[in-house]
């Protein structure tokens, strides 16, 4: 019984915390669908139903484009660091080099230094390059994680030295040891990890707020543009809130059980 | 939204405006070490009028504006305005871009923004920044003079013709004998009130409160007869900025600071009273503790009484109000029955090139966007007070959309009692607004004593003024 009446709490408790994780995001639906007059109202059950304010944010925006916008860059950055942490953890785990670690500690610790000190320089190469307000400007500073490279480094370290060995036997170069031996090992830590890149990037706000002053640029600005001076239009603002969710969330409902076993497997849990 | 409200002031989340302000810091930094080379402002003093531009001579210039960070009718109509002048002026080529920054409010980014591009010696040629900001620009950001520019009877004559400037607004943008922000847009304070409310607690709602005292007394009726919260000032916390706040030091005869602007005043007799009275609507009930981000979605609710507001909100609440509860203004009250002095919110436009020829271009464009034709679309699409303010007279601008927003009058009327709100003086001026606005917040919401703390929050704030002017 007191078994029982304690799995009972927990369950309330979990219930009470998975409420209050979903509420914000029922309220943003919620408020996306009032009529416009009734964006103000604070009743649960929004009623009547309106898509008033879808129909504003897609006059006022070009929702699709800065969507598509918002993939190009968030899967260039997510396959850039991906890529680059590959790369950079396989030297890590599979080499002895002079500085090796010094290298190491210096590429995790771009992981400890915060963005704002690291911004102005950026942005002063990027004006240097000529890629201020573009879409290259804010995926090119990104590059690098140094998170990638530590998970990554730290499951490659997890690989048998026989197995490598074996590799090396069977002829393999290390350009093939790594795509034939070590990619298929780790493919469900790749896997977790180019999920949290893409989330990741798919909702970084400040970096492209000051790379991009033009409009048509990526979701998470064009909301922006419902906040202002004026007061906040929290009809299209939810709207387009909304639909700036819904890639990441069909992307988890379609791949849930690949994503769930994923972070499973690689111990990103 | 074709609504008539009126224009901008910092407004926004604290938190972005830390990081906004993180980011102008270290652009300033980055500006400062590059001083000798790119990017440095050059000074304006013996620099000849820039020349007129030869037909076909072509120039590229820059604008940022943070209007252009609000989509619908605020891009829409400067998109256009900008289309006009192109075809106006096909050799000069306007380039229009909004303030890159964090923060939500776009009037938030827009000195860091020019910050940041100082440091790469790429300014914008012209920029829409507040007024509060006018000091700053002049001396830090490189802002010209038009008067160096173009000459005083060239700005003289853009603040006449057929529909001249207010002229409490034309002086707006001026500093030490010169004008270095075209006065742009702005509003003043206005209180907005619920009329229903007015006639369910048993108040006229054609009689306004002309006083503090009036307004405390009818805030606690409604209180008390109909549950809703009486009244809201927004004017009293760091976030609300201090133009409003200035207005009723300057209504109560204090002021921020000495004339010869070397000394802080806002612990003297008028200021701290102005907040002894503010505290007591909070005590009394009168007013809610609130901040403004719940104060005016709750006040276009209709769960509000008063809200004295920039006319920026104008448009929310009309929206909030729409057939469901009588929204209507009337001007700030004021201290027992002595002359209000309203001050201003809004921006200018400064123009920030060192070029010659695309000085001349920007003061072409600045012009234009202050011109009869600008302002009608300015006010009639997006709703701000126009500066102009004969043209709500004539049939062929304002009249019939001055005649469709009765609205817009008390601020209009508050025009002719316009005072320019101060722009704190040296680098440090906005963190000199924090603490002067932090011990506002202080005394009104937390309940600390007004002359002390006041006080306390001059002494650390003069520290931070320029030693030398």
């Amino acid at each position: 019984m007191t078994d029982r009446m304690r799995a009972v709490r927990g369950h309330v408790v979990l219930v009470l915390v998975g409420l209050a994780c979903v509420f914000p995001i029922y309220w943003m639906y919620a408020t996306s669908l009032r009529r416009p007059n009734d964006v103000f109202e604070t009743s649960l059950l929004p009623w009547p139903l309106s898509l008033a304010s879808y129909g504003e944010a897609a006059r006022e925006l070009d929702v699709l484009g800065l969507l598509a916008n918002t993939t190009l860059v968030a899967v260039a950055v997510a396959v850039g660091q991906l890529l680059v942490a590959l790369l950079a953890a396989y030297a890590f785990a599979a080499y002895r080099f002079r500085g090796e670690k010094l290298l190491y500690l210096a590429m995790i610790g771009t992981w400890l230094v915060p963005f704002q000190v690291t911004m102005l320089p950026n942005y002063v190469l990027l004006y240097q390059l000529g890629l201020l307000n573009t879409l290259s400007g804010v995926v090119l500073p990104q590059l690098l994680s140094g998170v990638g490279v530590l998970l990554l480094r730290s499951h490659m370290r997890s690989i048998p030295a026989e197995l490598l060995e074996a590799a090396r036997m069977d002829g393999r170069g290390s350009w093939g040891t790594l795509w034939t031996v070590v990619v298929p090992v780790l493919r469900p830590a790749l896997a977790a990890l180019a999920i949290l890149l893409f989330v990741t990037a798919w909702n970084e706000y400040f970096w492209p707020a000051m790379v991009l002053q033009r409009s048509g640029a990526v979701i998470q600005l064009g909301i922006r543009g419902f906040l202002g001076t004026e007061g906040v239009r929290w009809g299209p603002l939810m709207a387009a809130s909304g639909l700036a969710c819904l890639p990441v969330f069909a992307l988890y409902l379609v791949l849930q059980r690949q994503v769930v076993s994923a972070f499973v497997r690689s111990g990103l849990r | 939204m074709t609504r008539p409200s009126a224009p901008p002031h910092r407004r926004g989340p604290a938190r972005p405006a830390r990081v906004a302000r993180l980011v102008g810091l270290l652009a300033a930094a980055a500006v400062s070490l590059t001083a000798c080379g790119i990017g440095a402002p050059t000074t304006s003093g013996g620099t000849a009028f820039a020349p007129e531009l030869a037909p076909d001579q072509k120039v590229d210039i820059t604008f940022e504006s943070y209007n252009l960070s609000q989509a619908g009718n605020w891009t829409d109509t400067f998109t256009e305005l900008l289309g006009e002048f192109s075809r106006e002026h096909p050799n000069i080529t306007v380039k229009a871009q909004k303030p890159q920054g964090t923060s939500p409010n776009g009037v938030t980014n827009a000195v860091p923004s020019v910050q940041a591009q100082l440091a790469t010696g790429n300014p914008p040629d012209v920029a829409q920044l507040t007024f509060g900001d006018l000091d700053f620009a002049a001396k830090a950001l490189g802002a010209k003079p038009y008067d160096d520019l173009v000459g005083k009877p060239a700005v003289d004559a853009q603040f006449g013709g057929e529909h001249p400037y207010a002229p409490t607004a034309a002086a707006l943008g001026n500093l030490d004998g010169k004008t270095y922000g075209m006065p742009f847009v702005f509003s003043t304070p206005v209180l907005y009130y619920n009329a229903s409310l007015f006639t369910a607690a048993g108040l006229d709602p054609n009689r306004p409160p002309q006083t503090w005292a009036e307004l405390k007394s009818d805030a606690q009726a409604i209180k008390a007869r109909t549950g809703r919260d009486g009244s809201y000032v927004d004017c009293l916390t760091q976030v609300a900025g201090d133009w409003c706040y200035q207005a009723l030091v300057r209504s109560n005869g204090g002021a921020m600071l000495s004339a010869d602007r070397t000394k802080l005043a806002f612990a003297d007799p008028g200021a701290v009273g102005a907040v002894a009275m503010a505290q007591d609507l909070v005590n009394s009930g009168a007013s809610p503790k609130l901040s403004q981000a719940q104060a005016y979605p709750q006040f276009a609710r209709g769960d509000m009484g008063m809200l004295l507001e920039t006319s920026a909100l104008q448009g929310t609440f009309q929206k909030g109000a729409a057939g469901k509860w009588d929204l209507r203004a009337a001007p700030m009250p004021s201290f027992d029955g002595r002359p209000t002095v309203p001050t201003n919110s809004g921006a200018a436009l400064f123009v920030l090139s060192n070029d010659p020829a695309k000085q001349r271009a920007a003061w072409e464009l600045v012009q234009f966007l202050t011109s009869d034709r600008a302002y009608t679309a300015i006010s009639s699409k997006i709703g701000y007070l126009p500066l102009r303010t004969g043209l709500v007279d004539d049939p062929r601008y304002l009249q019939t959309w001055a005649r469709n927003n009765p609205l817009l009058a008390p601020n209009l009327a508050q025009l002719a009692r316009l005072e320019p709100a101060q722009a704190l003086p040296g680098n440090d001026y906005s963190r000199i607004q924090d603490e002067m606005m932090g011990a506002v917040e202080t005394v009104v919401y937390q309940g600390a004593d007004p002359r002390t703390t006041m006080s306390a929050a001059q002494t650390n704030a003069q520290a931070l003024m320029p030693t030398q002017r």
